[in-house]
């Protein structure tokens, strides 16, 4: 799914919003000086489904779930508006109580649902929505079951109905603007950051220490109050409200439907959706009326269709395809700028700061997979500045116990512990917790954010030490100079060589400014000339006094910058020394190269 | 006690009822890896096929089988060439729940162009009689559905385990990557997979028509229950789906008599959640990739 970044701020920027600005000024103006009851219902019918549409990217764009039951908030807004009302509560007080209570539903909802991905959360809602229909129809005392509920009719602003459209245009367009607005600060801060980076590779969002469950429930939450928001005028509007309209289903598809044609995960894309498809669909019902049943679902239906295969980044997918082409060039110009190496340059070797303290303790780790024991009895330690090298035939367990001491594995027993700063060993459990006592780690399979730019990339971890936006990609853009990527800071991650990507995972986890950091195979598979000039990264990061564990295949990296290095075969360390020293152990070259090998040798 | 055998055996042909409608689904999603969001829709199709070709030819319901499958086959394979083929390989699976979603939509509302919002009843042709098994008495409809489901799990297991054909399509099911290494036509696979599969469907559209009024929305109603009914089985397993569905259809039956036919559907969604979220493999289905690590 594409992925509008805020904005860019170039000369694309007035454009863009003069476009946004020229739109919100047409939705509300139109229908003023046109002043036809049709119209007005038209627009009115926009500003809510544009708003609607907009709540729920929050949540099915901006972080990835696709929700097919959102009609269950703006139901739940709906009902509480109006038994409120005919209690004789004001639908403004109403509003936010329907927008509590299903902001707490989709919170105890969602929670559960995480787990599950794809088709399996969308098939979730679904049900949720069906289980409130039914609990509507049931319950008759309050909701007047399937015969549905009537509003009394109290006219005025303080009751939110009106004999004409005008007010209950303004009442539809202002929420519209809230629900833009909040999805504006949403993407533009650290929040949305947070909800695209889990969206797009949920461990690697663990690893940079965001969490993501918190963040998701904050999402749907917001999402939800929103849309009840809009669920309660919409009630006032129509006067009269049942289950089978409330919770259906296929309202709640025409709610993502917008947002996909407009755009999925844009800021805007929701808004232009439906002011493109609303008033077509209008239209037709308006004009082939009944002989035409079923007309404009039809075309919901094709038009959905044909997005899906012609167009599936929306409107706003292939406006920017547009204007790339057209800006291009002047890309390209941006992209050549200066290649700031991450060459260090050649100072003696005894600058290097001390090895010091011992910053990690790992105890008895023990891990089985089934039968298969993974991680047998692995003690190890790490000091202030050190560089281990832990090395080992495939299968040794490598990445096991760098899952294990990252918070990704739980071992059987065994426990690991972390110098935190105050100078006391903590006992660290969850990904979220090593980041908060300064460990980073990379992944062996690299995980970029695919569809956010470098810089993007970089934020993310650096949002972890700058709350602010600007602090933050202020930080990224060093970290980015540092590690050779200035070049493509505005370049989309997928696009990237697989040295770029080894490079841009460094990147993120030293934007955490970690205290220790763990490498997972950064040189694997990248040429001779990025393993040089990774060997010289690594080495200025460790000057700046943190403390290294890289896993590494490739000798040349592992002989020139460990301290010490550590040999893992079949779950158990079997050598532990000086480069120069394990290398000759016999029990190494016998791991790596079986007992004849060995044998030959001496 | 009379009465509870009458429930159970109403939930065991309702069992029949909801797994012969979701053995096609349950096998598109275990080869395809797509749910079909649209399975229900090609039901309604089906069902209408059916009272055209009976109340305009004047054929029993069975009969119409003979045209009925076929063209759900045809509809099938189109729908994977045209409309999930070339969505497989996209980036997220948002864009092909779209894609089904949004034909879903379209054939409801085509049906309801056509055929307007009045109900088609097919002809019963004598499947609506009862006849009496013991203590209990069923629909003799009800009691052929559950024997075809029943045939039909164990004629697809066969096909699938037994030929050469059906031994590919297990092939690309478990790995689509190295079936195409082993010189099978993994799209052609695909295409004959959904064929299937819809096939299945209209099957169960012949059975189904005579016992329940045919209507644009029929599919959207037994949709959800096959979901239901798939995921408790595993998705993907044609056993587990027949054992889903009985599970189910008891459940149905028992809570609709013990708790108030209208909360029955809160009941049976609410198991479903549950299944979901504690074992969304399901009873026989293989484990789910619920998250990755490096």
């Amino acid at each position: 799914m594409t992925f509008t970044k805020t904005l860019p701020a170039s000369r694309g920027l007035p454009l863009a919003a003069m476009g946004v600005v020229a739109l919100l000024a047409a939705l509300f103006l139109i229908p003023v000086v046109i002043g036809d009851e049709f119209v007005y219902h038209i627009f009115i019918t926009i500003c809510l489904f544009a708003g609607l549409s907009t709540a729920w990217n929050i949540v099915g764009g901006y972080a990835g779930q696709l929700s097919l039951g959102h009609a269950m908030f703006y139901g739940i807004g709906g009902y509480a508006g109006v038994i409120l009302m005919n209690m004789g509560i004001s639908p403004w007080l109403g509003m936010f109580v329907g927008a509590g209570v299903a902001a707490l539903v989709a919170v105890v909802v969602s929670y559960p649902c995480f787990r599950l991905q794809g088709p399996f959360f969308a098939l979730a809602t679904i049900a949720f929505l069906e289980v409130f229909r039914v609990l509507a129809l049931h319950f008759r005392g309050l909701t007047g079951g399937a015969m549905g509920l009537m509003i009394q009719l109290k006219l005025g602003w303080e009751w939110m109905v009106f004999r004409e459209r005008l007010p209950a245009l303004i009442i539809a367009f202002g929420l519209m603007l809230v629900c833009l607005a909040v999805a504006h600060l949403i993407r533009s801060h650290r929040l949305g950051f947070y909800l695209v980076a889990t969206r797009e590779r949920e461990s690697a969002a663990r690893a940079a220490g965001v969490q993501t469950v918190k963040v998701r429930l904050i999402a749907v939450a917001v999402s939800a109050a929103l849309a009840a928001m809009l669920g309660t005028f919409h009630a006032m509007y129509l006067t009269f409200i049942e289950p089978a309209a409330m919770f259906s289903l296929s309202f709640s598809i025409q709610i993502a439907m917008f947002a996909l044609i407009g755009g999925i995960g844009t800021i805007y894309g929701p808004l232009l959706g439906a002011a493109l498809l609303v008033p077509v669909t209008e239209f037709a019902r308006g004009m082939l009326g009944a002989e035409a049943l079923g007309l404009h679902g039809f075309v919901y239906g094709v038009v959905l269709v044909l997005a899906v295969l012609f167009m599936p980044n929306g409107i706003m997918g292939a406006l920017q395809r547009f204007t790339a082409r057209r800006t291009g060039g002047e890309e390209q110009a941006v992209q050549a700028g200066p290649v700031v190496a991450a060459a260090r340059t050649a100072e003696s070797p005894e600058e290097r700061p001390a090895i010091g303290r011992e910053v990690m303790r790992v105890e008895n780790l023990d891990k089985h997979f089934g039968g298969l024991h993974v991680t047998n009895n692995v003690s190890f330690s790490l000091r202030e500045g050190e560089i281990l090298g832990l090395i080992g035939p495939n299968g040794a367990g490598k990445t096991t116990v760098f899952n294990m001491i990252s918070g990704f594995l739980q071992p059987d027993s065994g426990s690991v512990s972390v110098l935190d700063r105050e100078g006391r060993f903590q006992n660290p459990v969850t990904p979220g917790d090593f980041a908060a006592l300064g460990v980073g780690r990379t992944f062996q399979i690299v995980q970029p954010f695919a569809a956010m730019t470098v810089e993007e990339n970089i934020m993310v971890g650096a949002f972890y030490r700058h709350h602010d936006v600007n602090d933050a990609r202020e930080a990224a853009r060093e970290t980015a100079h540092r590690m050779g990527l200035a070049p493509w800071l505005n370049a989309e991650a997928r696009g990237l060589t697989i040295g770029g990507l080894k490079r841009l995972e460094v990147a993120r986890v030293m934007a955490m400014e970690p205290r220790i950091l763990l490498l997972d195979e950064v040189m694997a598979g990248i040429n001779q000339t990025d393993v040089r000039r990774a060997i010289d990264l690594m080495l200025s990061i460790r000057d700046t006094g943190v403390s290294i564990i890289a896993i590494e295949h490739v000798m040349q990296a592992v002989m020139s910058l460990s301290d010490r290095v550590i040999v893992l075969n079949s779950g158990e360390i079997v050598a532990e020394g000086k480069p120069h020293d394990v290398v000759r152990d016999p029990d190494v070259i016998e791991a790596y190269l079986g007992k004849d090998f060995a044998h030959a040798q001496y | 006690m009379e009465t509870f055998l009458q429930v159970v055996a109403n939930g065991l042909m309702l069992g029949g009822l909801f797994a012969i409608i979701s053995i096609g689904l349950t096998l598109i999603f275990g080869i395809i890896k797509v749910v079909n969001f649209a399975h229900g829709e090609f039901l309604m199709a089906g069902m209408f096929l059916t009272y055209l070709i009976t109340t305009q030819l004047g054929l029993h319901p069975y009969a119409s089988v003979v045209v009925v499958a076929p063209a759900l086959f045809v509809l099938g394979a189109v729908t994977q060439k045209l409309l999930i083929q070339p969505l497989l390989s996209a980036r997220d699976e948002h864009v092909q729940i779209f894609a089904t979603v949004g034909l879903s939509t379209a054939m409801i509302n085509l049906a309801l162009l056509i055929f307007g919002a009045d109900i088609a009843n097919t002809p019963s042709s004598g499947l609506r009689s009862s006849i009496q098994l013991g203590p209990v008495r069923i629909l003799e409809g009800q009691l052929y559905i559950l024997i075809c489901a029943a045939l039909l799990v164990v004629g697809l297991e066969f096909f699938l385990r037994r030929t050469q054909t059906g031994r590919a399509i297990r092939a690309v099911a478990q790995n689509r990557a190295a079936a195409q290494l082993m010189g099978i036509n993994v799209n052609w696979i695909y295409v004959l997979s959904f064929g299937i599969g819809a096939a299945c469907v209209g099957l169960a559209s012949s059975l189904v028509a005579p016992l329940y009024p045919t209507s644009s929305t029929i599919g959207t109603y037994f949709v959800l229950t096959a979901f239901v009914v798939v995921v408790l089985g595993g998705l993907g397993s044609i056993p587990g789906a027949f054992v889903g569905a009985i599970i189910i259809g008891l459940l149905d039956s028992l809570a609709g008599f013990y708790i108030g036919s209208d909360l029955r559907e809160a009941v049976v969604f609410g198991v479903f959640l549950v299944i979901l979220i504690l074992k969304p493999s399901g009873l026989f289905g293989t484990r789910l990739k619920l998250s990755h690590i490096s």
